[in-house]
């Protein structure tokens, strides 16, 4: 849809430009809009910084009409977690907001006892069917390898939030009890500095802090929310008074959102290093969420399998007494994305039906061949020129080690987990030999990694003696 | 001198000095019939002030219940809003929970416990260090620029640092709570000592005072109304940074209460959290005054 949408979306941009010539005459009254974003959880940032930092909300918002003697004033304000957004909007400070899967249905319950307004989903901003994103670290130095290691252990996540869901999921998939870890709150700041200090054992937190940590140098993560199988997401909310009254609003704001993402996935690394600049975190752990066969997928359609999801978290909520009474499904409205779809010529019902994220593609210039499967491949990243793919990670690896040898400077690399098919930073990958001579399999586990080895008769390797390997081997 | 110290048995009730001619108020003639009663009126008549005051606070209490009720009952909107505040009987409803809930009462103990601690150190560092500070150019000269860059700081700036100066969070979370009432104690024994009369050192001097006994007799008692004004801002300051604090424990006290209540967006227990650190405030406060009473008998009241 990428291209053919692009074009259109220039098409419409223009127009909405013309139009807010010939509107500036004239006596305006003047409303304001209030958008709670957070810049620095990574899978917000297409529905919120982009759209800010682009102007892109402009572009879309009416102009004629009743809107013709109407001028809006934007009011962006930035939070590092979802309550304080749900907090503003229920002061009307903010009409909409963004924010994960448990402080969305936070917000919804929240609501619920305000007269005034009530709050309804109006699209997603990104998702992950499997529930990776959410993650959880352990000190690098640490011996623990896999979420048993932990028992009886200190372990801190920010209570209410998704990976405080992940951390309650696995508990209850493996029939651990409630104090098989010694569970505490910790915002994501002081989870971060505790961790880094070794006052705690292991830190469970929401995008990007899994990543973002050992990318940092401190961590390693030991277990992905993908293990939960639960999807996790974020989406966006909007405050229904403000809606009624301005419908065609909310509808532009969807547009802006599909500009945003497509802008995204154009030119990822591009988009990385804006967003680099603009949020403050790295732009190596930007691309790994929401780059090609990122552990992100950009799409705004609200699908039944992440309200199915809410509907969980619910449960997981009410059984902490943290929520009474809530319906999930009467607190969706979908009819304003419809809507955008519909004005943008795209097909709602079959993009929903849609798992599908963008992948790597392109041609490995290493060993020679087409990337035939996106998650075997992986990609270098070499500093101040681009992003290469490759078809394989023994290919990966062996471009890396001669990209080296000719003195570039490599930011980072990537390769997928060989059973889960999750994005990886390489060096932090455990690999295994073994089977193929020349081929290695990354594990995000080490215990994955043991696995496969022993089983193919081969044996498990640190980033820098798969490097050795794939060079001595190649 | 005399005055004081019958002042200070005065304020004790029931005492046996209630029987000194100077304290019987002339009408209440002892008689042995109406005994009982008598000491009852007299005790009133003693404490008329205090009583009055009491009366008054309550008052004061109470219309600030009955605003706060109305005010939400019928969601008032006079520019501030009071839509979504809890009502008061939401937080009393909060309080119920939370009074069967032996986890609440820990939450209070844990933080009256990490208050009582980090201001007991701030207290034996703060005066000692204020009181040479005054005597002592050369010392004040040497730490009044830190103590100066470092007291506007505010404690949730101080949360990573705190991390990781120490090794233990309860640890991290005392060192918060001795931030904030250290520099208020400081400050006001500085103070307390410039404003001591020199004309006293002088009349010591003369008198053949050393410097030991110029400090015990002279500067110190001169100087301890204001280290209990310092005391008083201390002990608030405390429990003013003990959100900030509590944030780092992830489990244990009230202000992580107040903390978990918001991350989870629940306003009835916010305010149960915030209501109940300030009337901790209140009695700490209480407590350093009554303090205060006994060490200076001289004071007013």
């Amino acid at each position: 849809m990428s291209r053919n949408l692009n074009r259109k979306l220039v098409a419409v941009a223009v127009t909405a430009a013309v139009h807010s010539w010939t509107a500036a005459a004239g006596a305006q009254t003047v409303v304001k809009i209030g958008i709670g974003t957070q810049d620095t959880t990574t899978n917000t940032v297409t529905a919120g910084t982009v759209i800010r930092q682009l102007n892109l909300l402009e572009k879309f918002l009416p102009k004629d009409g009743k809107y013709a003697n109407i001028k809006f004033e934007f009011e962006w304000n930035n939070f590092t977690s979802g309550p304080p957004v749900t907090n503003s909007m229920m002061a009307n400070k903010l009409q909409f907001g963004m924010m994960g899967d448990y402080p969305l249905v936070v917000n919804g319950f929240t609501f619920q006892s305000n007269p005034e307004s009530a709050s309804r989903l109006i699209a997603v901003a990104a998702y992950n069917q499997f529930g990776s994103g959410n993650g959880l670290v352990v000190h690098k130095d640490s011996p623990y390898f896999q979420l048993s290691d932990l028992k009886g252990k200190l372990v801190s996540v920010p209570f209410g939030s998704a990976a405080h869901g992940m951390v309650l999921k696995a508990m209850q998939d493996r029939g651990w009890p409630a104090d098989y870890f010694q569970l505490v709150s910790q915002s994501p700041e002081v989870g971060s500095t505790n961790l880094q200090e070794k006052k705690i054992d292991a830190h469970a937190d929401f995008v990007p802090f899994a990543e973002l940590l050992p990318f940092r140098g401190f961590a390693r993560k030991i277990f992905d929310g993908v293990e939960t199988n639960l999807p996790t997401w974020h989406g966006v909310v909007v405050r229904t008074d403000f809606a009624d009254k301005y419908p065609e609003v909310v509808v532009a704001y969807i547009k802006a959102l599909i500009a945003a993402n497509e802008w995204f996935r154009a030119d990822p690394k591009l988009a990385s290093e804006k967003i680099q600049e603009w949020t403050g975190i790295n732009k190596e752990v930007v691309y790994i969420f929401l780059g090609p066969g990122g552990n992100m997928t950009t799409d705004p359609t609200i699908k039944p399998i992440l309200i199915d999801a809410a509907a969980q978290d619910v449960k997981v909520l009410q059984n902490l007494g943290r929520m009474k009474e809530f319906d999930v499904t009467k607190w969706v409205d979908d009819s304003y994305i419809r809507k955008a779809f519909a004005e943008l010529k795209l097909d709602y019902d079959a993009q929903i039906k849609s798992m599908a994220n963008y992948e790597v593609k392109g041609e490995d210039k290493f060993c020679n061949k087409p990337i035939t499967d996106p998650r075997k491949a992986g990609e270098v990243w070499v500093d101040g020129e681009g992003i290469e793919p490759f078809s394989s990670a023994a290919c990966t690896l062996g471009a890396y080690s001669s990209l080296k040898a000719k003195g570039k400077k490599i930011n980072m690399a990537y390769v997928f987990d060989t059973s889960r098919g999750i994005k990886l930073f390489a060096d932090q990958a455990y690999y295994a030999t073994g089977g193929d001579k020349t081929a290695v399999a990354p594990f995000l586990l080490k215990k994955d990694a043991e696995e496969h080895a022993a089983k193919n008769g081969g044996k498990v390797l640190s980033f820098e003696d798969a490097l050795k390997a794939t060079l001595s081997g190649g | 001198m005399e005055g004081a110290v019958l002042r200070l048995i005065e304020s004790v009730p029931g005492s046996p000095a209630i029987e000194t001619p100077s304290a019987v108020p002339p009408a209440a003639k002892p008689m042995p019939a109406h005994r009982g009663m008598n000491k009852a009126w007299r005790w009133l008549a003693l404490h008329r002030r205090e009583l009055r005051a009491l009366a008054i606070g309550a008052m004061s209490l109470a219309l600030f219940l009955l605003c706060w009720h109305l005010l939400t009952k019928y969601r008032v909107t006079v520019y501030i809003r009071f839509i979504n505040v809890p009502s008061p009987e939401m937080v009393f409803n909060s309080l119920m929970r939370a009074a069967r809930d032996t986890k609440f009462l820990n939450h209070v103990f844990l933080s009256c416990r990490r208050i009582f601690i980090g201001f007991a150190i701030a207290t034996t560092i703060a005066v000692p260090l204020g009181l040479v500070m005054g005597r002592f150019r050369l010392v004040r000269e040497f730490v009044f620029p830190v103590s100066e860059v470092l007291r506007p700081i505010p404690a949730i700036a101080w949360v990573p640092m705190s991390i990781m100066l120490w090794p233990s969070n309860e640890e991290s979370i005392i060192f918060i709570t001795f931030l904030g009432s250290f520099f208020p104690i400081l400050l006001n024994t500085l103070h307390g000592m410039t404003m001591v009369d020199p004309v006293l050192i002088r009349a010591a001097q003369c008198l053949g005072a050393r410097e030991a006994s110029i400090f015990r007799e002279v500067y110190f008692p001169a100087t301890l109304p204001y280290v209990f004004t310092g005391l008083t801002v201390g002990m608030g300051v405390a429990w003013v940074s003990l959100i900030a604090a509590e944030m780092i424990s992830g489990q244990f006290g009230i202000g992580y209460f107040t903390w978990e209540a918001y991350s989870l967006v629940q306003y009835a227990d916010i305010a149960l959290g915030m209501i109940c650190i300030g009337v901790l405030g209140l009695g700490a406060s209480a407590l350093i005054r009554g303090l205060g009473g006994i060490v200076m008998p001289w004071g007013k009241k």
